[in-house]
């Protein structure tokens, strides 16, 4: 069971790997490098994978992207970089995720150490959270020559991606070896520190020549219907949960009600089939047509043989008991399940931090608070909430930091 | 369902298809004959039979192939060298095969080092029942340098070991040639003139295919070396039908019989061989790497290009397209043909911009906002490099034009072609 749960799909062979790159077009100008919000540069890898340059392909992958082997694995793909594909002209886009993921593999199995810290320019910054943004932002500055700490909370890296995306879709080794490479090159992470708490940001400011926020929406948010329910549990929290106690998984329920349409209510659904939960339904409000679940996960929960039901909202709930009404034709859903999972989207704790943010974002344009010495970046800044969205916003804040410092010398 | 007659009459033998294994790992036994004959071959061109004082001794691995892509046997190098059974059990194969298979053709391939070998051979397969006898003259790989390719080269020895051939057998023979020279017709004549009644070619080209780059030795490395050996495939197919265009254009040689080989693997390829000359095909690449079943779809295929072309039999298509090969400097120089863009079938990756740009004549000029390539007709010397590029088909020849100055009919220049145009 617990096998089945953690399995990832296998990945390219050199042999199909290069089949998949032979149907590339290699495209003058090529739209998949301008839509990739991270600069990973698509074209120039599978470019070189084309050629038989493995290393040339690591090369450009690691030095535009510090998460590379993740978002090769959890990118929405088909909003970016495989969205823009020309070979959606002849039939279906290049598998870039997938060509990523063989190249960024071939990285960590020959251990190949690409980017390199800068040296020491006598600067340092804070960053306050470990999640892809976080992480991101400490790569660019150390390779600038910065002197990095991160301050976090939970006592594993990673945020979201260490604490939510589940093992089948982005296996923990990736994720530790990822970051291991980033502490490799001098980032010292301070774990199990609450900013606010255990250190407050007033300390911090005192001790360092910036501070980057980069908390992320980490809190599940919970309707008020369900506030106190027993049987209501948040997204973020089952999965944290699974995720914690891999092959220890407790209060496996019978039957489930998971409500939300996004990619964690996927994760969700997905994760509950795999842990061999008979019935689960998936409650979504938006219309297939409407869907904010990405095609490739949608695809694979349906496959799990999770029961998706759209364009209803919670009405009322009595005990594990919810009524859905549908929000555009007359119609009601009455379901009772052994447990109801609300994944309907986080929020943002800012307490200590010396700002507030309004639907998950700060307040203001760019990276740059009102503090001059604070900037936020990853979902808490305006754009995308996507990993790779948090590594282009990590990159941007870094560059911005690098300018207000140093001059961007 | 189709149904052709794919019948072939080749050196006063009758094959019920044109298609043969040819002599080489994958006609090494009776077992294996036995199979390709059930699976529907035509015939068999037995792996080489050597004198009884050769000793075969083949090295471990052989084998190395050549890729692009993901393409697998783009080319094939072997190093194998002739049947590495005895000359008894080959003989009894070969008795065998044509006992248990009468309406199959069985070719007896021999090699010898001197011309009581050559005869001998020749006389002991004639008595075992083969068809047909093929004399080995070309291998690239023998570690006798009186045998294979190096014999080949030369028409004195080629002439005199075909007659001893023809001193030891009655049958009809074909001499098999080498690629590893600069004209073939020569040794081809040399053939013809000792006795031989056709010609069998191309044999492997001698190649290096690839490099263990850390190890930097040649592969496949046999205790850290590496030989020059014979090349095979679809990678040799374009070598192979230019010498059987020379020797069909050689003068006396015009209707000289040929067994073609050289990468051979689809219907398309030996609709090709036969187009340019050859009325019996020999098949080994494509055979290890997908086995005897292909010939399914070669023979099938072929019939259906039969029909297409409202043939009845292959002997009307034989050296059809000899005659259309000329010398270069006889082409008509006189006009362009511009391509033609169809921006509805465009999908804008903007293959030919490249293409001209790094390869051409700068005639393509690029839209960067719409992704759309336009031809500037001003630059354009109707190369059609772009056509071949276009990943969609979405370029095709176009507008003819007389150069300046020149005299013609645009409508009667031929410029049509299904491949140029996808």
């Amino acid at each position: 069971m617990t096998n089945k749960y953690r399995e990832e799909a296998p990945g390219y062979t050199m042999t199909t790997v290069m089949e998949e790159a032979a149907r590339c077009l290699l495209c003058h100008d090529a739209p998949c490098s301008a839509a990739c919000p991270a600069d990973t540069d698509p074209a120039s890898f599978i470019q070189s994978v084309r050629f038989r340059n493995l290393k040339g392909a690591a090369d450009t992958i690691r030095s535009n992207n510090a998460l590379g082997a993740i978002c090769a694995r959890v990118c929405p793909t088909e909003k970016y970089c495989e969205l823009a594909c020309s070979r959606s002209g002849i039939d279906v886009p290049i598998d870039i995720g997938g060509i990523q993921r063989f190249v960024t593999d071939f990285e960590q199995q020959g251990d190949l150490k690409i980017i390199e810290k800068g040296d020491s320019n006598g600067k340092s910054v804070a960053i306050v959270g470990s999640g892809p943004g976080g992480l991101q932002t400490a790569t660019t500055l150390l390779e600038k020559g910065y002197a990095v700490d991160i301050y976090e909370k939970n006592e594993k890296a990673g945020g979201y991606l260490t604490y939510g995306i589940p093992e089948y879709r982005l296996p923990a080794n990736i994720v530790n070896y990822e970051i291991q490479r980033i502490i490799d090159l001098g980032a010292n992470i301070k774990y199990n520190t609450t900013v606010g708490k255990d250190i407050t940001m007033t300390e911090i400011k005192a001790n360092h020549d910036a501070v980057v926020v980069a908390v992320g929406a980490s809190e599940g948010k919970v309707l008020s219907m369900f506030k106190d329910n027993p049987y209501v549990e948040s997204a973020v929290d089952f999965l944290a949960r699974v995720k914690e106690n891999q092959d220890d998984i407790v209060d496996i329920p019978g039957s489930a009600i998971v409500i939300g349409g996004g990619d964690v209510a996927m994760d969700v659904s997905t994760t509950l089939k795999r842990l061999n939960v008979k019935n689960v339904t998936d409650v979504a409000y938006e219309e297939f047509d409407e869907f904010k679940a990405s095609k490739k996960e949608l695809a694979g929960t349906q496959k799990q043989g999770v029961t998706i039901v759209d364009g209803y909202v919670p009405e009322r709930v009595n005990g594990n008991e919810v009524t859905f009404k549908h929000r555009n034709i007359d119609g009601e859903l009455k379901i009772k399940a052994d447990t109801i999972i609300l994944a309907v989207g986080q929020k943002v704790n800012t307490e200590g931090l010396g700002f507030v943010t309004e639907h998950g974002e700060v307040k203001f344009k760019g990276y740059k608070a009102k503090d001059e010495k604070v900037y936020v970046t990853g979902d808490i800044a305006e754009g995308d909430k996507t990993v790779v969205w948090a590594v282009r916003k990590g990159k941007e804040v870094a560059e911005e930091i690098d300018h207000d410092l140093l001059g961007g010398n | 369902m189709i149904k052709k007659d794919l019948s072939v009459d080749f050196l006063g033998v009758h094959f019920e298809n044109p298609f043969l294994l040819s002599s080489s790992p994958v006609g090494n036994c009776y077992e294996m004959c036995a199979k390709a004959f059930d699976e529907g071959w035509g015939g068999v061109v037995f792996k080489t039979i050597g004198p009884k004082h050769f000793k075969v001794d083949e090295v471990s691995p052989r084998f190395d192939e050549l890729t692009k892509e993901g393409t697998p046997f783009v080319g094939f190098k072997n190093m194998e060298q002739i049947a590495e059974h005895s000359l008894e059990e080959n003989l009894h194969d070969l008795h065998q095969l044509k006992q248990d298979y009468p309406t199959k053709i069985v070719i007896a391939s021999i090699m010898g080092t001197n011309e009581e070998d050559w005869e001998s051979l020749a006389q002991l397969v004639t008595e075992a029942g083969s068809d047909m006898i093929e004399m080995n003259l070309s291998c690239p790989q023998m570690t006798s340098h009186e045998m294979g390719s190096d014999v080949g080269t030369n028409p004195e020895l080629v002439k005199k070991y075909c007659a001893a051939v023809k001193r030891g057998s009655d049958l009809p023979m074909m001499a098999k040639m080498t690629p590893n020279i600069t004209d073939m017709v020569p040794a081809a004549k040399a053939s013809m003139a000792g006795g031989a009644d056709g010609i069998a070619t191309i044999n492997t080209v001698k190649s290096v295919a690839n490099l263990d780059l850390d190890k930097k030795v040649a592969l496949p490395i046999v205790d850290g070396k590496s030989s020059i050996s014979g090349f095979s495939g679809k990678a040799v197919k374009p070598i192979a039908l230019r010498f059987l265009q020379q020797l069909r254009e050689a003068a006396g040689l015009e209707q000289l019989p040929i067994s073609g080989i050289g990468g051979i693997e689809t219907w398309q390829d030996a609709a090709e061989f036969i187009l340019m000359g050859a009325t019996t095909l020999q098949v080994t690449t494509s055979v290890m790497q997908y086995g005897y079943r292909i010939v399914k779809d070669m023979k099938n295929g072929l019939m259906h290009y039969m029909e297409d072309q409202g043939v009845d039999h292959l002997s009307e298509l034989v050296g059809v397209a000899n005659k259309k090969i000329v010398p270069v400097e006889e082409l008509n120089r006189d006009y362009k043909v511009y391509p033609k863009i169809d921006w509805d079938k465009c999908i804008g990756c903007g293959r030919c911009y490249v293409s001209c740009f790094d390869g051409a004549h700068q005639a393509i000029t690029w839209n960067i906002k719409t992704r759309r390539p336009t031809v500037d007709t001003s630059k354009c010397v109707g190369c059609q490099l772009c056509n071949l590029v276009c990943p969609v088909g979405a370029i095709t020849t176009g507008e003819v034009r007389m150069k300046p100055g020149r005299e013609g009919n645009i409508e009667d220049i031929d410029i049509e072609s299904a491949r140029l145009t996808h």
